[in-house]
Protein backbone atom coordinates (compact mmCIF):
# COMPACT_ATOMS: atom_id res chain seq x y z
CA UNK A 1 0.00 0.00 0.00
CA UNK A 2 1.47 3.57 -0.89
CA UNK A 3 1.96 6.09 1.80
CA UNK A 4 -0.01 9.63 1.97
CA UNK A 5 2.37 12.05 0.23
CA UNK A 6 1.93 13.77 3.07
CA UNK A 7 3.06 11.39 5.79
CA UNK A 8 6.04 11.25 3.73
CA UNK A 9 7.03 14.94 3.79
CA UNK A 10 6.33 14.95 7.30
CA UNK A 11 8.76 11.83 7.98
CA UNK A 12 11.33 14.11 5.94
CA UNK A 13 10.80 16.93 7.97
CA UNK A 14 11.17 15.28 11.26
CA UNK A 15 14.48 13.37 10.20
CA UNK A 16 15.40 17.15 9.11
CA UNK A 17 15.21 18.56 12.65
CA UNK A 18 16.77 15.59 13.94
CA UNK A 19 19.71 15.94 12.20
CA UNK A 20 20.10 19.58 12.26
CA UNK A 21 19.66 19.06 16.61
CA UNK A 22 21.99 16.52 16.24
CA UNK A 23 24.51 18.47 14.46
CA UNK A 24 23.70 21.70 16.92
CA UNK A 25 24.14 19.55 19.80
CA UNK A 26 27.86 18.02 18.96
CA UNK A 27 28.95 21.63 17.96
CA UNK A 28 27.97 23.57 21.38
CA UNK A 29 28.91 20.55 23.38
CA UNK A 30 32.53 20.57 23.71
CA UNK A 31 32.84 23.15 26.73
CA UNK A 32 36.57 22.89 26.97
CA UNK A 33 39.04 23.81 24.07
CA UNK A 34 41.19 21.01 23.14
CA UNK A 35 44.74 21.11 21.92
CA UNK A 36 45.47 20.64 17.94
CA UNK A 37 46.66 17.37 16.19
CA UNK A 38 50.17 18.92 16.73
CA UNK A 39 50.03 19.87 20.44
CA UNK A 40 51.09 23.51 19.72
CA UNK A 41 47.81 25.06 20.40
CA UNK A 42 47.40 27.55 22.37
CA UNK A 43 50.79 26.71 24.12
CA UNK A 44 53.25 25.40 22.32
CA UNK A 45 54.53 21.69 22.82
CA UNK A 46 57.97 22.86 23.41
CA UNK A 47 56.90 25.13 26.30
CA UNK A 48 54.52 22.20 27.57
CA UNK A 49 57.42 20.15 28.03
CA UNK A 50 60.79 21.86 28.64
CA UNK A 51 62.22 21.41 32.22
CA UNK A 52 63.72 25.24 31.95
CA UNK A 53 62.00 27.89 34.17
CA UNK A 54 60.68 31.44 32.99
CA UNK A 55 64.11 32.88 33.48
CA UNK A 56 66.00 30.62 31.41
CA UNK A 57 63.38 31.11 28.88
CA UNK A 58 63.90 35.03 29.24
CA UNK A 59 67.64 34.82 29.01
CA UNK A 60 67.38 32.92 25.67
CA UNK A 61 65.16 35.47 24.90
CA UNK A 62 67.36 37.86 25.22
CA UNK A 63 70.35 36.36 23.55
CA UNK A 64 68.77 34.18 20.59
CA UNK A 65 64.78 36.42 20.04
CA UNK A 66 66.46 39.73 21.03
CA UNK A 67 64.37 42.26 19.11
CA UNK A 68 61.29 39.77 20.14
CA UNK A 69 62.81 39.82 23.56
CA UNK A 70 62.98 44.12 23.90
CA UNK A 71 59.65 44.28 22.54
CA UNK A 72 57.63 42.34 25.12
CA UNK A 73 60.39 44.05 28.23
CA UNK A 74 58.96 47.61 26.11
CA UNK A 75 55.37 46.61 26.62
CA UNK A 76 55.85 44.89 30.07
CA UNK A 77 57.78 48.38 31.21
CA UNK A 78 54.52 50.13 30.21
CA UNK A 79 52.34 48.72 32.70
CA UNK A 80 51.83 49.42 36.19
CA UNK A 81 54.30 47.13 39.00
CA UNK A 82 51.40 45.41 40.48
CA UNK A 83 50.61 44.23 36.48
CA UNK A 84 54.34 43.34 35.99
CA UNK A 85 54.41 41.39 39.03
CA UNK A 86 51.27 39.35 38.28
CA UNK A 87 52.54 38.20 34.92
CA UNK A 88 55.65 37.53 36.83
CA UNK A 89 53.90 35.62 39.36
CA UNK A 90 51.82 33.89 36.41
CA UNK A 91 55.06 32.72 34.75
CA UNK A 92 56.45 31.40 37.36
CA UNK A 93 53.52 29.19 38.48
CA UNK A 94 53.41 27.78 35.03
CA UNK A 95 56.66 26.71 34.74
CA UNK A 96 55.64 24.97 38.29
CA UNK A 97 53.40 22.96 36.81
CA UNK A 98 53.93 19.50 34.99
CA UNK A 99 53.32 18.55 31.35
CA UNK A 100 49.82 17.61 32.07
CA UNK A 101 48.73 20.48 34.13
CA UNK A 102 50.48 22.87 31.66
CA UNK A 103 48.34 21.78 29.11
CA UNK A 104 45.27 22.12 31.09
CA UNK A 105 46.38 25.17 32.08
CA UNK A 106 46.78 26.35 28.35
CA UNK A 107 43.24 25.05 27.79
CA UNK A 108 42.00 26.56 30.53
CA UNK A 109 43.33 30.05 29.69
CA UNK A 110 42.18 30.47 26.72
CA UNK A 111 38.55 30.02 27.90
CA UNK A 112 38.80 32.32 30.49
CA UNK A 113 38.42 35.73 29.58
CA UNK A 114 37.80 36.70 33.25
CA UNK A 115 41.43 35.98 34.29
CA UNK A 116 42.59 39.33 35.92
CA UNK A 117 46.53 39.42 34.43
CA UNK A 118 45.16 38.65 30.72
CA UNK A 119 42.60 41.40 31.39
CA UNK A 120 45.38 44.04 32.82
CA UNK A 121 47.82 43.43 30.02
CA UNK A 122 46.50 40.69 27.03
CA UNK A 123 50.17 39.93 25.55
CA UNK A 124 51.59 38.96 29.14
CA UNK A 125 52.46 35.93 28.42
CA UNK A 126 53.49 36.32 25.05
CA UNK A 127 57.15 35.94 24.50
CA UNK A 128 56.76 32.68 26.52
CA UNK A 129 53.74 31.65 23.97
CA UNK A 130 52.63 33.12 20.93
CA UNK A 131 55.59 32.70 18.56
CA UNK A 132 56.71 28.59 17.82
CA UNK A 133 59.61 30.09 15.93
CA UNK A 134 60.57 32.32 19.50
CA UNK A 135 59.56 29.16 21.54
CA UNK A 136 62.33 27.35 19.42
CA UNK A 137 65.08 29.37 20.01
CA UNK A 138 64.63 29.48 23.75
CA UNK A 139 64.17 26.13 24.66
CA UNK A 140 66.90 25.37 22.45
CA UNK A 141 69.00 27.22 24.49
CA UNK A 142 67.34 27.77 27.92
CA UNK A 143 68.87 24.86 29.49
CA UNK A 144 72.47 26.96 28.95
CA UNK A 145 71.23 29.38 31.71
CA UNK A 146 71.04 29.84 35.57
CA UNK A 147 67.62 28.64 36.79
CA UNK A 148 67.87 31.86 39.40
CA UNK A 149 68.46 35.40 37.62
CA UNK A 150 65.95 37.76 38.10
CA UNK A 151 67.52 40.16 36.25
CA UNK A 152 66.31 39.11 32.62
CA UNK A 153 62.80 40.22 34.01
CA UNK A 154 63.97 43.52 34.28
CA UNK A 155 65.73 44.41 31.09
CA UNK A 156 66.20 48.03 30.33
CA UNK A 157 65.24 49.53 27.04
CA UNK A 158 66.92 51.58 24.63
CA UNK A 159 68.28 55.03 25.90
CA UNK B 1 86.21 33.47 16.36
CA UNK B 2 89.91 33.46 16.91
CA UNK B 3 90.87 34.34 12.85
CA UNK B 4 88.43 37.12 13.42
CA UNK B 5 90.47 38.19 16.13
CA UNK B 6 93.63 39.58 13.32
CA UNK B 7 90.30 41.92 11.36
CA UNK B 8 89.95 43.77 14.80
CA UNK B 9 92.68 46.13 14.71
CA UNK B 10 91.18 47.10 11.31
CA UNK B 11 87.70 47.23 13.01
CA UNK B 12 89.06 49.63 15.50
CA UNK B 13 90.09 52.41 12.69
CA UNK B 14 87.29 51.60 10.76
CA UNK B 15 85.13 52.56 14.17
CA UNK B 16 87.55 55.55 14.41
CA UNK B 17 86.74 56.28 10.38
CA UNK B 18 82.89 56.76 11.55
CA UNK B 19 83.06 58.45 14.34
CA UNK B 20 84.57 60.96 12.31
CA UNK B 21 82.29 61.02 9.78
CA UNK B 22 79.95 64.03 9.25
CA UNK B 23 76.69 63.43 11.47
CA UNK B 24 74.09 62.31 9.07
CA UNK B 25 70.01 63.17 9.88
CA UNK B 26 69.75 59.59 9.95
CA UNK B 27 71.71 56.99 11.34
CA UNK B 28 69.82 54.16 10.87
CA UNK B 29 70.49 54.47 7.23
CA UNK B 30 74.04 55.36 7.84
CA UNK B 31 74.49 52.14 9.68
CA UNK B 32 72.80 50.15 7.11
CA UNK B 33 75.57 51.72 4.62
CA UNK B 34 78.22 50.70 6.51
CA UNK B 35 76.90 47.42 6.58
CA UNK B 36 75.90 47.05 2.59
CA UNK B 37 79.39 47.76 2.55
CA UNK B 38 80.45 45.00 4.69
CA UNK B 39 78.14 42.54 2.88
CA UNK B 40 75.99 42.67 5.52
CA UNK B 41 71.99 42.95 4.14
CA UNK B 42 68.55 42.35 5.40
CA UNK B 43 65.87 44.79 6.73
CA UNK B 44 66.56 48.39 7.76
CA UNK B 45 65.16 48.04 10.98
CA UNK B 46 65.96 44.87 11.97
CA UNK B 47 69.72 45.41 11.41
CA UNK B 48 69.25 49.33 13.27
CA UNK B 49 67.64 47.47 16.27
CA UNK B 50 70.16 44.78 16.41
CA UNK B 51 72.93 47.23 16.58
CA UNK B 52 71.22 49.26 19.56
CA UNK B 53 70.39 45.90 20.84
CA UNK B 54 74.84 45.40 20.95
CA UNK B 55 74.99 48.81 22.24
CA UNK B 56 72.38 48.29 25.42
CA UNK B 57 74.13 44.60 26.58
CA UNK B 58 77.64 46.09 26.26
CA UNK B 59 75.94 49.19 28.43
CA UNK B 60 74.57 46.68 30.86
CA UNK B 61 77.21 44.24 31.17
CA UNK B 62 75.92 41.54 29.47
CA UNK B 63 78.80 41.49 27.06
CA UNK B 64 81.58 41.88 28.49
CA UNK B 65 84.43 41.61 25.29
CA UNK B 66 84.44 42.49 21.68
CA UNK B 67 84.26 38.54 21.47
CA UNK B 68 81.44 37.90 23.53
CA UNK B 69 79.15 40.84 21.80
CA UNK B 70 80.15 39.70 18.02
CA UNK B 71 79.14 36.26 18.93
CA UNK B 72 76.04 38.11 19.73
CA UNK B 73 75.67 39.43 16.77
CA UNK B 74 76.80 36.35 14.61
CA UNK B 75 73.79 34.29 16.12
CA UNK B 76 71.32 36.82 15.17
CA UNK B 77 72.61 38.04 11.85
CA UNK B 78 71.24 36.15 8.91
CA UNK B 79 72.64 32.55 8.41
CA UNK B 80 75.28 32.79 6.55
CA UNK B 81 76.86 35.43 8.09
CA UNK B 82 80.83 34.90 8.53
CA UNK B 83 82.41 35.37 12.17
CA UNK B 84 84.39 38.13 10.11
CA UNK B 85 80.73 39.94 9.14
CA UNK B 86 79.88 39.71 13.00
CA UNK B 87 83.12 41.69 14.25
CA UNK B 88 81.91 44.23 11.14
CA UNK B 89 78.78 44.87 12.36
CA UNK B 90 79.89 45.16 15.55
CA UNK B 91 82.60 47.80 14.63
CA UNK B 92 79.59 49.74 12.75
CA UNK B 93 77.28 49.14 15.29
CA UNK B 94 79.49 50.83 18.18
CA UNK B 95 80.67 53.41 15.66
CA UNK B 96 77.17 54.26 15.15
CA UNK B 97 75.20 54.07 17.96
CA UNK B 98 77.45 54.11 20.83
CA UNK B 99 81.34 55.59 20.21
CA UNK B 100 81.82 55.53 24.27
CA UNK B 101 82.53 51.68 23.89
CA UNK B 102 85.27 51.63 21.30
CA UNK B 103 87.52 50.40 24.17
CA UNK B 104 85.90 47.16 23.56
CA UNK B 105 87.37 47.15 20.24
CA UNK B 106 90.75 49.08 21.38
CA UNK B 107 90.71 46.01 24.05
CA UNK B 108 90.41 43.21 21.91
CA UNK B 109 93.26 44.84 20.08
CA UNK B 110 95.74 44.88 22.79
CA UNK B 111 94.85 41.50 23.69
CA UNK B 112 96.20 40.07 20.34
Amino acid sequence: MKRPRRSRARSVLRAGIAALTATVATTALPATAMADATNDYPIPRRMIVTTCNAEQILAAARDFTPIYYQRYMIDKHNKSTQVQQAAIDSAHYFYSLNPADRRAYSEQMVTNFADPVAAAWPNWAKIFFNNKGVTAKETDHCAEYPPDDLSVWDWSPAR
Amino acid sequence: MRLAKLLVPALVTAAMVALTAPAHADPDADFANKLHGYGIYGPLDYNAWLGKITCERVHNGIDTTADKSARFAFVNLPRGTTTGQSYQFLAAAIGTYCPDQVPLLTEAAERQ
